[in-house]
């Protein structure tokens, strides 16, 4: 005669499932399905199922080794967040390689139909450290700043070229008033990389790093800053690179920019 | 231009000044958030997108979190943004899936074949559906939580947790028709 007064409703069976009752309501739905094999059945049923699925997605529960890297990345490029409508153009037109970083990813990358994964990729953490360092190491040097001098342009993208087995297109930034210095081999990633190493008409530097990146992947542009030098840089399949510069952000986007356009030329090529 | 010799060492951090503290606790709910992007998506790539756009929205919008729970305020997020029909790159679902499959299940001690047969369940429940069950069962909200997190009353919470789960029996049960065979 219990059963007809004593209910237990639907919603009680899943609270008790999911460990949301009191313990006063919990004998009293487990008495109830002791009585009621078959919705205890059901019960049982759930809760292996919600076991399963803690189990199944608990080794995920962990930091990725890019997680910071994700979270900086955003935030390196403040929140002022407004991308160039050349810049969105390209994105909206190209679809591949994704100017979305920080700022301009705030904004827009909602928008856009672009694989947000490439966003992450930041394994490329480690090309604009050796970027900042190539630029500090080498802008500042008078007498030695590169080893093949503009002189020798065409020399020099070979002989870089060829180290880097990478048909290397020496990117012409005189529209932005900077010309080529030179260049040196240096390494990169533990491999021959390339440094473009360039100069405005006061003498102010900026450097283009080329290197092997081993993951071959793709990332969006991102900016990393280090005090007063600024690196853009980005990854686009076997290669990385890199524009680095003491130069204000909006200009160096332009270059980078820039560069990036005529090295898309010349992959095409 | 005058960089000083300041060399290497300077250069060899790219971060210019460690997280602020927004910033750490967003570093701390990943875990978390990977967990629950992962249990809302199709594959672990789409898991990683979903959890880095949401990891976007939650640093673009800081400014609009009201100061409690951020935990609450992510989920929220993500759950949005997978209600909202988080574009899926599954052109080609049965080869993502069979190596999603094979990139976790060495991590995972489940059979592979009862893993298989859950996911597959899972792609059957609709958006909403899945997330009640995933917000309920593996992040252990409480009902509550999820009706406010959802903006949804407490009673389609419920019934959307009953339809996730006997939907998702429903799914392994079939499943099991043609994967066991009887002893004669």
């Amino acid at each position: 005669m219990t059963d007809e007064f004593e209910t237990v409703s639907e919603d009680e069976l899943h609270a008790y499932v999911d460990g949301q009752l009191s313990p006063p309501e919990r004998e009293r739905v487990e008495s109830w399905l002791e009585r009621h094999p078959a919705r205890a059945e059901e019960v049982r049923q759930w809760q292996t199922q919600a076991a399963a699925l803690k189990q199944n997605f608990a080794s995920y529960a962990r930091n990725g080794e890019n997680d910071r890297a994700l979270i900086m990345a955003r935030r390196t490029a403040g929140g002022t967040g407004s991308a160039s409508p050349a810049l969105r153009l390209r994105r909206l037109a190209a679809g591949f390689l994704i100017f979305a970083a920080g700022a301009l990813a705030g904004a827009y990358a909602r928008d856009l139909i672009v694989p947000q994964s490439q966003l992450a990729a930041a394994a490329s953490e480690a090309l604009p450290r050796q970027a900042q360092s190539a630029f500090l190491i080498y802008a500042s040097e008078v007498r030695h700043p590169v080893e093949v001098g503009a002189g020798e342009r065409d020399h020099l993208a070979t002989w870089l070229g060829k180290r880097l087995d990478y048909a290397l297109k020496i990117p012409d930034l005189s529209s932005l008033g900077f010309s080529l210095v030179g260049g040196r081999l240096i390494p990169v990633n533990g491999k021959a990389g390339a440094m473009l190493m360039y100069e405005d008409g006061t003498g102010g530097r900026l450097t283009v790093l080329l290197g092997r990146n081993p993951e071959n992947r793709e990332t969006s542009f991102r900016i990393a800053s280090h005090g007063n030098v600024e690196t853009f840089y980005w990854i686009d399949g076997e290669i990385g690179y890199a524009v680095t510069g003491e130069v204000p952000r909006e200009l160096l986007q332009k270059i980078a920019d820039e560069c990036y356009r005529q090295f898309e030329g010349s992959e095409r090529s | 231009m005058s960089h000083g010799p300041d060399g290497p060492e300077t250069g060899a951090r790219a971060d210019p000044a460690p997280p602020d503290a927004f910033e750490e606790e967003v570093l701390e709910l990943m875990p978390a958030l990977r967990r629950y992007s992962r249990s809302l998506a199709h594959s672990d790539p789409d898991g990683e997108d979903l959890l880095q756009d949401c990891v976007e929205k939650v640093l673009a919008r800081r400014e609009q979190w009201r100061g409690v729970n951020l935990r609450a305020w992510a989920f929220t997020i993500m759950t949005n943004l997978f209600r909202n029909g988080h574009r899926r790159r599954a052109q080609h679902p049965e080869v993502e899936f069979d190596e999603a499959l094979g990139l976790r299940a060495e991590e995972n001690d489940a059979d592979p074949l009862e893993r298989q047969r859950l996911m597959r369940g899972l792609e059957r429940l609709s958006a909403d559906n899945r997330a009640v069950l995933m917000l309920v069962v593996i992040e252990g909200y409480r009902y509550q939580d999820v009706a406010d997190m959802m903006e949804i009353p407490i009673g389609t919470v419920m019934s959307r947790l009953s339809r996730a789960r006997r939907q998702l029996a429903e799914a392994m049960k079939d499943d099991n028709v043609i994967a066991l065979r009887r002893p004669k």
